[in-house]
This record gives C-alpha cells, structure tokens and sequence, in this order.
C-alpha cells in the first residue's frame, strides 16, 4: 500500500517535471543556440553546440552603425524604469486616497475605473495615436511611459492591498503628529511592500516586453526598444538565426533575472489579483 | 466619525495625477473611438474627417477580409483557448500535489515563458516551424517526417496556437494552483473518510469549489486570445492565404498599413462588442450550471 503510494507519487513527479521542461527547453534554446557558430543552426546535429563561440555576440555587440542594439536596450531601460516610476507614484497614492479617505464621488469614479480594465488595449490604440500626434509627443519616448501612467490595474491591486492595511496603526501614528502624507510614505507603504513589488514587477516586465505600442508609436530606428528593435532586425536578418538569437539573450535576460529575484514576491502577487473581492 | 466623515475635497489631492491621467489616457481614447468609428477619415488625403453615422460598421458587415479575419480570431480562440486551460488544470493539479521548494520550482519553470518578450519568441518558433532548417522538422527527419508548419494553409493557425500555449500557459497554471490551495483540506479528507477515490474527488469536490477561479481563468484568457496579434505579426503576418489575419492584425493594418482610421476605430469598436458580448454569455452560463 505505502509502496504503491510512493510509485504513484514519483509517478506524478515525473509528469510535472516532464511539462515544466517542455516550457523551459525553448528558454533554454534560446541561450544554448546562440552559442553555435550559423551552420550549426542551419545544419542541426545536436541541440548543445559542438564547437561553442561567440561570435555572434560580438558581431551584434560590435556593430553600433548597423544593430544600435545597446541604444535600444537603453532605450528599454529608460522606458520600462519611468514607466514604473510613474505607475507606482500615481496608483499608489490614488489608491490611497480611495481606500482611506473620502473624496466625493468616490463609488462612481472607481466603479469606472476599475470597468475600464475590461477595455480592450486594441481599442484605445487608434485613438490614443492620435491624441499622441496632437501632442507632438509620437516618436519620443514620452509617448510610450506617459499613457502607461493610467493603470487601472496597479490602482485595483493597490487598493486592495491597502484595505488590509490595520486602521489602528495609521491612527496611531497620525496621534503621535505625522501628516496625511506622513502616514501614506511612512506607515502604509512599508506595510504594503509585497504588494508595491508585486507591482513594480509587473509594470517593469510588461513595459520591457511591450510590442504593439512602440510598433505604433515611433518610428526612428534609434528610438526603437529593443522588442520592437529586434522585429526590425528580424526582417532585415532573418537568414542570420545565430546573431537574432544572440539579440533574443540580450532582451531576455535582464528580465528573467528580475523575476528570479523576485519570484515570490511576484505568484504571491498573481496569486492575489483578481480573485479576492 | 464613521457615518459623519465630511466629504473630503483635499483626498483629491492625491489622486488627482493618476486621475488625470486615465481620463486622458483611458476615458478620453474610448469617447474619442467611439467618435472616430462613425467617420470616414483617411489620414493621408488631407480631407478632414467627416460625420459617417454607422457607415464604417456597415462597410464591415459587408466586408469579406472582415469575415474572413472575424473566422481566423474564433478559428484560433477554439484552438488555443480550451488546450491552454485544460492542460493549466491538468499541471496544477499536478503542482499542488508536490510540496515545498520542488513545487515552487516547477512553477517558475510553467512561468517562465510568459517572461519572454513576443519578438524573441516569435524568432524562435519561426526557427522551430522553419522548413527547411526548422528544429521540429530536422527533430522529425529520422523518423522519414516532414511537417509544412507555417506554410500549408491547413497548418498555420494550428501552429500559432500551439505556440500560443506554450508562451501563455504560465499565468493560468499559477492562478489555478493558487485556487487549488484555497480549497479547505477538511473538505478532501471528509470525502475521502465517506469512500471517494481520487478521481471522484476531483469530480465531486475539487472542481466545483474551483468554479469561480476556473471561470476568471477562462473568461481571461477568452479575452486575450481574441486579441491575438503579436504571434501573427511576428510569424506569419497573416499568412499563408490570410488564414492567420485575425481581427487585430487586420485593425493594425487599416489603421496603420492603409491609414483608415474612422474604419480601424469601427472594427475595433466591433471587436470589443464581441468580447463583452462572450465575457457576459460565459459568466451567465457557468453561474446558471
């Protein structure tokens, strides 16, 4: 009976390690490949290089006139962190001033706020292009890290967080002489960290990862993030799969390191949203 | 202090940068659609827009790349969509079945394609589906196979889905597994004291208090796969024949390709209809069962 169980158990272990490397095998590829010299890719023989080099990072890295791929990966970093910047200061103090004070109008206005998620991004699209063209702001990195202030997501999330947040210490410190925003930057978002880099998170990787807004809203090679920097290379270098594979390193792993960072942070998170009211 | 709290004006103080920015960011870009979609205004003829009514929404009724791109989105959602959350149930079913750090671990591992950005996988798994020197066909050439992955008409939107699932499964197998650990472990053993098996457990215990979790899952993911396009965009950009032109790829096109704008802000408009039309119906039905 115990030994049946133990069959059974190493059994399933077997299944779910088998599926998590089906997910993983890809990534991996992804770094392994990048590793083999053009005929090694084109001729497959083995999945692990023969003769490993790295030749294609040099040739990517090297190449500033043609491939700006460290001008688009700065690009990405200044986009992603101001988008960030700017999530976490503007849904974290509307939050705030939803789940603990009382502005007029409050149910109305998160009620529509909160609808707003459920609107599609494709809908925004064509619209939010054109306000950006009114404002001179297309083509500039302004247009991709302004809009992506408006997220009723990190606002929802934070929210939430900050209803579990136990009145009494707030009381207390707000006794003991500490202003409205004493209280805020001193007692809730400590409390709230979890929550705050769950969020940071997210919009981080979402930001680096984004695809369709830079697609559409810039149009200089050298404005470009690298997502949108690597389809352009892609078209132009399709033959060449050793240097976009090598590109593809480059772009993955600054963010896969931060998710192993902060990987639990990050499913306790996931975790939360969307499934507590 | 709790019923009498004034209204309390200077609270507006702190939402008002976020606030302004979703009404011009969020609020304005919807009223703003909705104008769009009933003008005709092409952005490179210089003619300003003029009032159309349902015009726009007329021309895509009778429009057959509309037909033909509204037929490869459900072609798609009916292929990925019940692949993905069957086989997310099946792996954190088998997730919370482990413990401790080898449970964590398996889970990022699920996560882990979901961190990677849509061109990298894309330029990926067009090498994968490559004919030529794609991995899957020289995988396959010992056993005398060769499979035309992108290429055959019948074959394209298959393979964006099974991609899809691959970059997608991560979120929903995270979410269920969270579900699953919610549900009461007295429940299970109860259960299990009155005679049930696993498999009866499951069907009698588990996936009923799973249900709201499993529809937000469901409802979620019915929503992003209609909004399909970087997978199209990046491997096949509609091809071959356009059985790969979902919606969204035809609205980019409209909108940015050919510069019709009033039209791409109508064929959204009929996107979203469709999507809330679908989140409504699916909410009704799993509550009425």
């Amino acid at each position: 009976m115990r030994r049946a169980r133990r069959w059974r158990a190493a059994l399933l272990e077997a299944a779910v390690a088998g599926g998590a490397l089906l997910c993983v095998a890809p990534v991996a590829l992804i770094f392994v490949t990048a590793l083999k010299p053009d005929a090694e890719i084109v001729h497959f023989r083995s999945l692990w290089p023969q003769s490993p080099t790295l030749a294609s990072f040099r040739e990517i890295l090297g190449n500033p006139e043609e491939i700006p791929i460290l001008r688009w990966f700065a690009n990405s970093v200044l986009v992603s962190s101001g988008v960030t910047v700017l999530v976490l200061a503007v849904t974290s103090s509307a939050a705030y001033a939803f789940a603990r004070l009382d502005p007029p109008g409050k149910r109305t206005l998160f009620a529509i706020v909160v609808g707003a998620m459920m609107v599609p991004g494709q809908v925004l699209l064509v619209p939010t292009y054109l306000i950006l063209n009114r404002l001179g702001w297309l083509d500039t990195p302004l247009a991709l890290i302004v809009p992506a202030g408006a997220s009723a997501f990190g606002f929802f999330l934070l929210h939430q967080f900050f209803l579990g947040v136990p009145r009494e210490l707030e009381e207390a410190a707000a006794i003991d002489g500490c202003s409205r925003l004493g209280v805020f930057l001193r007692v809730v978002l400590p409390l709230s960290r979890p929550a705050v880099a769950t969020l940071a998170i997210f919009t981080f990787a979402g930001a680096w990862n984004d695809f369709l807004g830079p697609l559409v809203f810039l149009d200089s090679v050298d404005r470009y993030t690298l997502p949108v920097g690597l389809a352009l290379f892609q078209t132009s270098y399709y033959a060449e799969y050793g240097l976009t594979l090598a590109a593809s390193v480059l772009c993955t792993l600054p963010v896969l390191l931060a998710f192993l960072a902060f990987q639990k942070h990050i499913i306790e998170g996931i975790a939360l949203t969307g499934l507590k009211d | 202090m709790k019923s009498g709290r004034r209204r309390d004006w200077s609270a507006y103080l702190f939402a008002l940068p976020f606030l302004a920015l979703f009404g011009a960011f969020v609020a304005a870009p919807v009223l703003y659609g909705l104008g769009l979609s009933m003008t005709r205004w092409e952005l490179l003829s210089r003619e300003p827009a003029v009032f159309a009514g349902a015009d726009n929404f007329r021309e895509a009724l009778s429009d057959p790349y509309f037909w033909k791109a509204l037929a490869a989105t459900f072609r798609f959602v009916a292929l990925a969509t019940p692949a993905t959350v069957l086989l997310a149930l099946v792996a954190a079913l088998g997730l919370h079945a482990l413990r401790g750090r080898r449970q964590s671990l398996y889970r990022a591992a699920y996560f882990a394609p979901t961190l990677i950005t849509i061109s990298v996988a894309g330029i990926l798994w067009r090498w994968f589906y490559n004919s030529e020197f794609g991995l899957f066909n020289a995988l396959l050439a010992p056993f005398g196979l060769k499979a035309p992955w992108l290429t055959d008409p019948a074959w394209a939107m298959p393979s964006i889905a099974l991609m899809t699932v691959w970059w997608t499964l991560g979120g929903p197998v995270v979410v269920l597994l969270a579900g699953l650990q919610q549900i009461p472990a007295p429940y299970l053993e109860a259960a299990e004291l009155d005679g049930a098996g696993p498999w009866q457990r499951l069907r009698s215990v588990t996936l009923p208090l799973l249900r709201p979790v499993l529809l937000f899952v469901v409802v979620l993911n019915v929503i992003g796969a209609f909004q399909v396009f970087g997978q199209v965009y990046m491997i096949t950009r509609g091809g071959p024949e356009m059985t790969t032109r979902t919606l969204v790829q035809y609205v980019y096109e409209t909108a940015f390709n050919n510069y019709r704008m009033g039209y791409a802000a109508a064929l959204s408009w009929l996107l979203f209809a469709i999507i809330a039309a679908l989140s409504v119906a699916q909410f009704r039905l799993m509550r009425e069962r």
